[in-house]
């Protein structure tokens, strides 16, 4: 372990942007030791990408390492000046793999020649030998079939196979340094286990060292031995992974931690980190994440705390582990922030329906060709009930909530909302009251709001829409109530989105379809494109304002483990078809379909031990043989619906008796 | 207890207290003041190619607009001094007569003032009825194959042959001109607008005001137009060119304005027929028509680029 490969010293990348320096790395150091894997976690804009990327020369033209050393193979990079000399070292000895795989390979060109290239380019091996070489790659990393797919291009493959072809390329040439920049952030769960997987296999065929960059501590419970946490530009802490996870040292990373949604408990809040990560062109004095920390020192917002020897591994960068520091005070502190709610004892006796799905169908057009991006559903949602739809990309998941909301039409089958059928043409007081009763909440803070309208408009729009107020005082209330709610300043009304961050776009998003004072919100991945640190936050406030006001949702989600935290009920789809339904409990327990299986198999868990053990079940839609033998929807026990034929409903059924038989033995 | 130093500061027990967190500072500090619009000019001024040639269309525009007020020189005066027909430039007529004696440098400004005013009628016409169509196009599906259908047979057929019909038709005069011109180009931008629209239409922040039940007037004037301003700004700047040179073509082949009316193109024309013996009557015009079209054309791609959020770096 011993072996240093990079050292990086005190590094500073500064970027030129609108006129302003902007610092995204302060001052930040790391060892890198041969064949060992190590995590760089972070939130968006804390630097991480840019840190790394400097070590293969890939910051953008308007940035540079202003300070500092990179020291690779008795060299220094940081040094390096031009596009030649970084040619020796990137994609030689040092290769990077991105987040997006459709970018990162060229549409016109073949896979197989795109991967003969990089082998070519920087070995000058000769074509029929690169081409040899490369269908070997192509075959390491998992693609059956190589030699005809070596002829495919691109758009030929899917996400997961994508990314693989990118990790084929990076490791064309055998580097020593593989780094993995959010690898697959932008895959489904199920693929991302297999993508894991492979880079772990594929790390020790060849003897790499592995630098993942994430802000998932799932995936670097599963794959790292060290991880160095970054905030604001600068690793506040690092050390070995059960070290980190078992015994985190920095007020940042303890909080990252605890606001994990998996390691949430029903009925309980989160734990959450208040506020918004620092903007990075204001200077920063003290400890960056002082402002955000309720328990913060006096000293933190004075002076930048020095890096505190934890463990001859173990490292972190706060002044809590100062001696004068009373350090047990505080971390019992911390863990007793996520108050203590009420028992959830309204158990629904009587369940009022407020939405229902009845066999519902949605048909696309796509190239003259028709597709049913939704199948035959059929639902019903209660009052005062969370209902989750989970699903991967594609599922159909989101086109359900668009049809209950009216903006794609449904092809077949009926919608009701309050026992009234929505799925037609509605008249218009109809339509006012229905506009007004149901909202939805978006996926994207950044798409979602409109760039140019300000934030007082934005959040009034559905207001002016149905003149919901008596003058314009009323319309001030309301929204300044709407923008309290939500935990927002009243001066930011004045404001344009632009100048917010996700976690507060998301809110103002949130307040949008609060002061309609609505009864049924879709929210659709509310929390998918935020920042860890945000998604605590998020959670805690959709679940607070259904409290309050007798809210009912429908969280659609790709994550199961976000959503047992919150729903109390659960529908799985898969292809456009719901698959299984039960209670979040009932789900967990007795999962029976094969696809929820593999989904709740995939889910990572923020535990190096039980992650690195843990067996991932691939779904493969072949098992089901319904030629034959038609499947239907059917409630196997209460509560308890799955799409099944009349052969797997029997072995559902001795599986079921099974696990009841396994408890009460228990 | 000792005193304990860090880089020369004392740590004191009162250092280590806590303090309590602020609300207001730990949501400010995620604030970022970047504005759309601002980023834009500065990216567009920051080229100083842009600041030169933006200065040169202002003090063009401004002075062939201003220069009756202050010269009393008859564009159209003509005179029988045979001494003064054909008289290269001088101190008197800077850019020289012209076969009737007519001074060339007023002529030209009348020229200039005469084809920009045409350029911007016409740059207005078609962008203007080509955002609104755009808009509608865009946003109303069932039109849509009847407009592509529409925008087909328009730009199929070469403008050189509907620009040459139109004006044998129609009587020349200024509305001619403009609607022979603009009756092409509208659809164009009417086209380039609706793809744009598509895509805000399928935008995040467009259905969410569909959920809201936002009227189809409000998302039209909130939702698209606004986002439309910097490309309809940069689609007239790059229509003003296209127009004037589009004019100076028609008066070539003779179908321009009536000849009486001092234009560019009319100039360049008459200019043509002497133009083996004083080839400065047409050069002169050219080069102002030339700087004209060339600045345009480049200020409005820059524009285009400076618009892009992706350059606002």
């Amino acid at each position: 372990m011993d072996n240093k490969i990079l050292e990086a010293k005190n590094i500073v990348i500064k970027f030129n942007l609108r006129g302003k320096i902007l610092t995204a790395v302060r001052n930040s150091s790391l060892d890198l030791y041969k064949g060992e894997t190590l995590a760089i976690v972070g939130e968006s804009g804390s630097g991480k990408s840019v840190f790394t990327k400097s070590f293969v020369g890939m910051l953008d033209k308007n940035g540079w390492i202003d300070e500092g050393e990179l020291i690779y193979d008795g060299k220094d990079l940081a040094k390096f000046k031009t596009e030649k000399e970084w040619l020796s070292i990137r994609g030689k000895k040092i290769a990077m793999v991105f987040q997006d795989p459709m970018t990162s390979l060229n549409p016109l060109k073949t896979i197989g020649e795109q991967i003969r290239e990089v082998i070519t380019w920087h070995r000058n091996t000769p074509k029929d030998e690169a081409k040899k070489e490369a269908i070997e790659i192509l075959k390491m990393v998992g693609i059956d079939d190589a030699e005809k797919r070596y002829k495919q291009y691109p758009h030929e493959f899917s996400g997961g196979m994508r990314q693989r072809v990118v990790i084929a390329t990076a490791i064309a040439c055998r580097p020593e340094i593989l780094i993995c920049d959010e690898p697959t952030t932008a895959l489904d769960v199920t693929i991302q286990a297999q993508i894991l997987k492979l880079i772990k296999d594929l790390q020790k065929e060849l003897n790499m060292t592995v630098i993942y960059i994430t802000h998932d501590l799932g995936v670097v419970a599963n794959v790292a031995d060290r991880v160095a946490v970054m905030y604001a530009g600068q690793i506040v802490e690092y050390g070995l992974s059960n070290e980190i996870f078992k015994d985190p040292k920095h007020p940042y990373t303890k909080a990252l931690l605890l606001s994990l949604p998996q390691l949430g408990l029903k009925g309980e809040d989160l734990f959450y980190i208040k506020g918004t990560p620092p903007n990075l062109y204001r200077e920063i004095k003290g400890d960056a994440f002082a402002l955000r920390n309720p328990h913060a020192l006096k000293i933190d917002t004075m002076y930048e705390p020095p890096f505190f020897k934890v463990s001859e591994t173990h490292y972190a960068k706060t002044w809590l582990l100062h001696e004068k520091a009373n350090d047990n005070l505080v971390i019992e502190k911390l863990e007793h922030n996520g108050k203590q709610k009420k028992e959830d004892n309204k158990k629904n006796e009587k369940k009022e329906v407020l939405v229902s799905l009845r066999n519902v169908s949605v048909k696309f057009k796509l190239d003259g060709k028709q597709f049913k991006a939704v199948e035959d559903v059929s639902f019903d949602i209660y009052k005062g009930e969370t209902f989750s739809l989970v699903g991967e990309s594609g599922s159909g998941k989101t086109t359900i909530g668009r049809a209950i909301m009216k903006i794609h039409p449904i092809s077949e089958g009926e919608i009701y909302c309050k026992d009234k059928l929505i799925s037609k043409k509605l008249k218009k007081d109809e339509m006012k009251a229905f506009r007004q009763s149901v909202q939805m909440i978006f996926q994207d803070p950044m798409a979602s709001l409109n760039e140019r309208a300000k934030v007082d408009y934005i959040v009034s729009e559905g207001l002016y829409n149905f003149k919901l107020y008596k003058d314009e005082e009323d319309r001030k209330r309301k929204v300044e109530k709407a923008m309290e709610e939500v935990g927002l300043l009243k001066d930011f009304l004045t404001r344009f989105p632009h100048e917010f961050s996700g976690g507060q776009r998301q809110r103002i998003g949130i307040a949008r379809a609060l002061v309609m004072e609505p009864e049924f919100i879709i929210a659709d991945e509310p929390i998918s494109a935020l920042d860890v640190s945000i998604r605590a936050q998020i959670i805690n406030l959709l679940n607070k304002l259904k409290e309050e006001k007798d809210l009912t949702y429908l969280f659609i989600a790709h994550d199961l483990s976000v959503v047992k935290f919150i729903s109390d009920r659960i529908a799985v789809i898969h292809k456009g078809h719901i698959v299984e339904l039960a209670d979040s409990d009932e789900l967990f327990e007795n999962p029976l379909h094969p696809y929820t299986k593999s989904l709740l198999s995939a889910v990572p868990i923020p535990d190096p031990d039980l992650e690195k053990n843990k067996k991932i079940l691939i779904y493969d839609p072949k098992i089901h043989d319904y030629s034959v033998d038609k499947p239907k929807w059917v409630e196997i026990k209460k509560g308890h619906f799955i799409w099944a034929n009349d052969k797997e409903i029997e072995d559902y059924q001795k599986e079921l008796d099974r696990n009841h038989y396994d408890k009460e033995t228990n | 207890m000792d005193k304990m130093y860090y880089n020369g500061v004392e740590l004191t027990d009162d250092l280590f207290n806590e303090i309590p967190l602020d609300e207001h500072l730990s949501e400010e500090s995620g604030y970022s003041n970047y504005s759309y619009w601002r980023s834009t000019f500065r990216t567009f001024f920051k080229s100083k190619l842009s600041i030169f040639l933006v200065a040169v269309i202002v003090v063009l525009s401004v002075f062939s607009f201003l220069y009756p007020v202050f010269s009393n020189v008859d564009p159209q005066q003509v005179t029988l001094d045979m001494d003064k027909w054909n008289m290269n430039a001088n101190s008197e007529n800077w850019f020289g007569t012209d076969g009737l004696g007519r001074d060339i440098w007023a002529r030209t400004w009348y020229g200039t003032r005469n084809s920009l005013l045409l350029a911007l009628v016409i740059a207005l016409i078609e962008v203007g009825v080509g955002s609104i169509v755009g808009a509608i196009w865009g946003y109303v599906r069932k039109i849509d194959p009847f407009m592509i259908e529409l925008y087909n047979i328009i730009t199929n057929i070469p403008s050189t042959v509907y620009l040459i019909l139109l004006s044998y038709i129609l009587e020349p005069s200024f509305t001619t001109i403009v609607i022979a011109l603009a009756s092409s180009g509208w659809i164009v931008e009417a086209k380039f607008m609706r793809n744009k629209v598509l895509s805000l239409r399928e935008s995040e922040y467009n259905i969410a005001s569909q959920c809201l039940g936002t009227p189809l007037k409000r998302i039209v004037t909130k939702n698209i137009i606004p986002h439309l301003v910097s490309l309809i700004i940069m689609e007239a700047a790059l229509t003003v060119p296209y127009s004037i040179g589009s004019e100076v073509f028609l008066g070539f082949v003779g179908l321009g304005l009536p000849l009486d009316t001092v234009t560019l193109g009319n100039m360049v024309n008459q200019g043509r027929a002497n133009f083996m013996l004083y080839p400065y009557q047409m050069l002169y015009p050219t080069l102002v028509l030339c700087i004209i079209t060339i600045s345009f054309y480049i200020v409005g791609n820059k524009f285009a680029d400076a618009s892009d959020p992706k350059n606002h770096v």
